[in-house]
């Protein structure tokens, strides 16, 4: 199966007609015909797991995955799948996981920051300081402290472009010296409250989409989406190319809306959805659109796939990796806010412990790859997701902190080995 | 709606007869001490495929920099349509119609066929037309035919001779009048060289002027109208390929009659007298030379 994509027939051919664009024409639609791209429901199953024989696992791992870890979960505690923890789960696993989106930012262009944990804790400080101390509008801390992390991811840009240091060593030095400027901050106190009725602590904490409102935000999203693919599909049928079936969009959609219903009707039996879900899964598909639908995200990829290609196609390889840096920092300090505001209180320890580490080990192990080109927004959400329910799994075991470390550390240790065998087999198959 | 078609003009493979597109005169070119290029002239026309051979130093890759603005030159003319211009960076290189494919191609093996055709020049920048480079990537591809089965593929599962295609295919998206391709065969096998071989003769019949850097003797022979041979960063003869021999071509990349290859040819046709005909030049051996002054 996977013999057709890699020795395709013969590329150049002679026989065919030179200069007749009739037979050309032809054989080019035969050649389209035959070619692998995903038609009917059959052949995208087929498609797949033809791919993941090459080394192109997708999503698969990681959904498989987390379909494991909720089973053991639930078999050893029954609160687990109940609505009140998953809805603490949704809310938990956003701060870490905005931090995440920032990573896979950094990863695709091959790089790494290892200091978003203490960037975050620097931006609740920072945040701490202006609202509390200085008894500013919130706005105006939320600024300061997005502020301060696209002066950081900027700082790093330069020193990586202009000095070439090494991303590992630079924001090694940065996880240590933003500590250090986190603690200033708070010097002389342990944090700020933020007071549990300011805004920004409800919305994190209180707010949720009532129950008809999520219903048709439901329907809007699989409706949108789906139409956005119909679309694509007619635009491409319409000038030959292969496309998606009708058939198998819909089905996709229909799964998508069960699905998602499903969820909304589980969660609304307490709480509801909460407000800071929503408007992460926002985020993740902003941010995937940027990455797979702008030339700014090509780019990304590009510089990430070959550096030196990229520079010779004409593309601002600085710029790349400037706008890679600030993404991630600026990121890493909106995950400090919210962190800050689920707790409440800007303290000494936000952003330190795993963050740093859990952030990485999402992107990661939602399907980016450590070495560049490679990776998706989604994987984000996905490798939060993982993350965070081993987390609230082992607190309900109400296990030691210890055991959590332990686990979480062999799950991302797992995570990069498969990364790292199917990046091999992907080599072996001619998959890069 | 194809650009290289109106190109085509009537005198293609008249070397004698049409204005060159591009001329070189006298350029030069030293490193420090090293002169890697001493006054070396060139000429090519459209619809003319002009190997440039020579050993290992002989100045083919500085030839190369300085047509695609890599390295300007120190002395000389560049003329593109009778005009006299200045080649000082790869920006004017892409403005003048000069475009080169180096020998690793530049590709990212991540992103897929089409990624990779556009480039740095994707249509439609803040929402990305996929149909729209798709179709134009077809066209491209057609004009070359060349038969991929998918685009959608990333680069890095697709073959050597594939992979030049979608190389010289991208330079084709800025509309140029040269391209240089620099060792297009040497890290290929024989069906795939053919290939590559197939794509140059297609790209002289759509009217562009072809350089090829190469040292591969045999297929220099097989897709040439004429070779230019440069020997220690000078012009050492310049042949139509019809009128020129093996050992011809040899003595001038080697600047001698009396050289490793010929002494050897000579040696097995001693040999083996029955055997005849004409001796068999393999281009690997004029590396183990011993280059008598």
């Amino acid at each position: 199966m996977s013999q057709e994509v890699r020795e395709p027939v013969a590329t150049t051919g002679t026989s065919a007609g030179a200069g007749t664009d009739a037979g050309t024409e032809a054989a080019v639609r035969l050649q389209r015909e035959l070619a692998n791209e995903p038609q009917g429901i059959g052949d995208v199953v087929r498609g797949t797991i033809r791919r993941a024989r090459g080394g192109d696992l997708g999503v698969l791992p990681v959904v498989g995955g987390i379909v494991v870890i909720w089973v053991v979960f639930q078999l050893t505690n029954r609160s687990f799948l109940s609505s009140t923890n998953l809805i603490n789960l949704t809310i938990d696993l956003v701060p870490v996981g905005v931090i995440a989106l920032g990573i896979v930012c950094v990863l695709l262009v091959g790089e790494i920051d290892l200091s978003v944990g203490s960037m975050s804790g620097v931006s609740a400080a920072v945040l701490g300081t202006v609202f509390i101390r200085w008894e500013l509008p919130l706005v105006l801390g939320v600024l300061a402290a997005l502020a301060a992390g696209a002066l950081v991811g900027w700082i790093y840009a330069q020193a990586y472009n202009r000095l070439g240091v090494p991303s590992f060593v630079i924001t090694l030095a940065g996880l240590l010296g933003l500590l250090g400027v986190q603690l200033w901050v708070l010097t002389g106190r342990d944090g700020y409250n933020l007071g549990f009725d300011s805004p920004i602590v409800r919305f994190t904490s209180l707010a949720f989409v009532p129950a008809w409102l999520a219903y048709a935000l439901v329907v809007v999203a699989v409706a949108a989406s789906l139409g956005l693919g119909l679309a694509g599909s007619r635009a491409r049928r319409a000038h030959d190319l292969p496309a998606v079936s009708t058939q198998w969009l819909l089905l996709r959609s229909a799964v998508l809306l069960l699905a998602l219903a499903f969820a909304v009707y589980y969660l609304s039996l307490k709480r509801g959805v909460p407000w800071l879900f929503v408007c992460f899964i926002g985020l993740v598909l902003a941010m995937q659109y940027l990455l797979t639908r702008t030339r700014f995200g090509r780019n990304l990829y590009a510089v990430g796939g070959n550096t030196e290609a990229a520079r010779r196609a004409g593309i601002d390889v600085r710029k790349v990796y400037t706008s890679a840096f600030v993404l991630c920092s600026s990121l890493a300090a909106l995950g400090g806010i919210l962190a800050a505001s689920r707790l409440g209180a800007a303290t000494q320890d936000t952003g330190t412990g795993d963050v740093n580490l859990n952030a990485i080990a999402a992107a990661v192990i939602g399907g980016t790859s450590l070495f560049g080109g490679r990776g998706t927004a989604i994987s984000a959400l996905l490798g939060i997701l993982v993350i965070g329910s081993i987390s609230s799994g082992l607190t309900l075991q109400q296990l030691d902190s210890s055991y959590r470390f332990m686990i979480t550390g062999a799950v991302l240790l797992l995570a990069v080995a498969l990364d790292s065998v199917a990046r091999r087999s992907r080599q072996a198959s001619g998959r890069g | 709606m194809t650009v290289l078609e109106t190109r085509a003009d009537g005198d293609r493979r008249g070397p004698g007869g049409a204005e060159p597109v591009l001329r070189l005169r006298g350029i030069s070119k030293s490193f420090g001490a090293v002169a890697a290029l001493g006054g070396v002239d060139l000429d090519v026309r459209a619809g003319e495929v002009v190997a440039v051979v020579g050993d290992n130093g002989a100045g083919k890759s500085t030839l190369v920099k300085v047509l695609s603005g890599v390295h300007p030159p120190d002395a000389g003319t560049i003329e593109r349509d009778g005009r006299q211009v200045q080649l000082g960076s790869p920006a004017d290189a892409r403005r003048l119609g000069i475009a080169t494919v180096f020998q690793d191609l530049a590709l990212c093996e991540n992103l897929d066929v089409t990624a990779n055709l556009f480039l740095g020049q994707e249509l439609r920048p803040w929402a990305l037309d996929d149909v729209g480079m798709e179709v134009r990537s077809w066209t491209l591809l057609r004009e070359l035919s060349a038969r991929l089965p998918t685009l959608g593929v990333p680069v890095s599962s697709l073959s050597g001779g594939q992979r030049q295609t979608v190389a010289i295919a991208r330079t084709l998206l800025g509309d140029p009048r040269v391209i240089v391709l620099d060792e297009p065969t040497a890290a290929l096998g024989v069906a795939q060289t053919a290939e590559v071989l197939n794509l140059v003769e297609r790209l002289r019949d759509n009217g562009l002027a072809v350089i090829v850097i190469s040292h591969n003797m045999e297929d220099v022979r097989a897709v040439a109208d004429r070779i230019c041979v440069l020997r220690l960063g000078r012009n050492n003869g310049d042949f139509a390929v019809d009128d020129v021999t093996n050992e011809q071509l040899v003595a001038a990349i080697t600047g001698a009659d009396d050289n490793a290859v010929s002494r050897r040819a000579e040696r097995r046709a001693g040999a083996a007298p029955a055997a005849g005909a004409e001796p068999t030049t393999s281009p690997s051996t004029t590396t183990d030379q011993e280059v008598t002054p």
